[in-house]
């Protein structure tokens, strides 16, 4: 029997929406008051599902402390509590947008999965991250 | 189209194989290894797929949803302790999937007897934090 597991999990950081692309002006325009130069925060949510086979002695289709323990050691723990844009190598290029924030956190999950879950075993399906109740993006 | 219905019980399990270790029981199931059991607030989601009937333009009575969920699922599950008083789970963990599993074989047989409907996913959230999905996949 094949299910797909889904965890929750919640960090807090700031960022600012801003391209050195764009111009000042078109920046304001684009990203509004979260161009804002001092930044600000979200509480972030990130919710993981696992396609897997449900182990039929133990009931359980994934190790939920194992999951636990990748996104605490690659998504958690890297992000929470920090400035996103001056702290996370890839924000200094790219902008921290829910989009980009969906596609890193899935990048490094990707990165770190096999040496994490077998390979005939638990395979990742979809990343969804909430940046407020309203806004929401999965890859 | 998907059309989905939300139920809740509450029910108290113990997470444990008798094939396994203490230790490993421990190790697999946490907290939820407790020999005395504890309990949660489930959410269920049945979602239903089909096309709508032209005339009454649902693709199944919510009415009948609603009983066959009653019947089928909320009067064996509610209130209980799954271990004990919830076949299968003299055999097997009532772990989330195996719930979400049980509770797709306890349905999808009785869907639609028009067979116009048919059962699409069982959806069951153990807490905020975990859910699980099954959709008939073997």
């Amino acid at each position: 029997m094949t299910v797909y597991l889904s965890r929750r999990y919640g960090f807090a950081a700031s960022h600012r929406l801003h391209s050195p692309a764009l111009s000042e002006a078109r920046n304001r325009e684009i990203y509004g008051k979260c161009n804002n130069p001092n930044g600000h925060g979200h509480n972030y949510e990130v919710e993981l599902t696992v396609r897997s086979a449900v182990d039929p002695v133990t009931g359980l289709a994934v190790d939920l402390a194992t999951l636990d323990g990748l996104a605490e050691t690659h998504i958690l723990k890297p992000f929470r509590y920090r400035n996103l844009n001056e702290e996370i190598d890839v924000f200094r290029l790219a902008v921290p947008t829910t989009e980009n924030m969906a596609a890193e956190v899935d990048r490094r999950l990707r990165a770190a999965w096999p040496e994490t879950f077998p390979a005939d075993g638990p395979r990742l399906e979809k990343v969804r991250i909430w940046e407020t109740e309203r806004n929401i993006c999965e890859v | 189209m998907i059309i989905s219905k939300k139920v809740e019980f509450s029910a108290s399990h113990i997470c444990r194989s008798e094939h396994l270790s203490d230790e490993d029981n421990e190790r697999l199931y946490g907290a939820a290894s407790n020999p005395l059991g504890h309990g949660h607030n489930y959410i269920v989601e049945v979602a239903v797929s089909g096309d709508p009937e032209p005339v009454t333009g649902m693709i199944l009575d919510l009415k009948h949803l609603k009983d066959i969920l009653e019947e089928r699922v909320l009067s064996v599950y509610d209130h209980r302790l799954l271990n004990r008083e919830v076949a299968p789970f003299d055999r097997v963990v009532p772990t989330v999937e195996n719930i979400a599993i049980d509770i797709w074989n306890r349905l999808e047989p009785h869907i639609d007897p028009t067979g116009r409907a048919r059962l699409w996913s069982v959806r069951v959230h153990e807490t905020n934090d975990l859910f699980v999905e099954y959709r008939g996949e073997k």
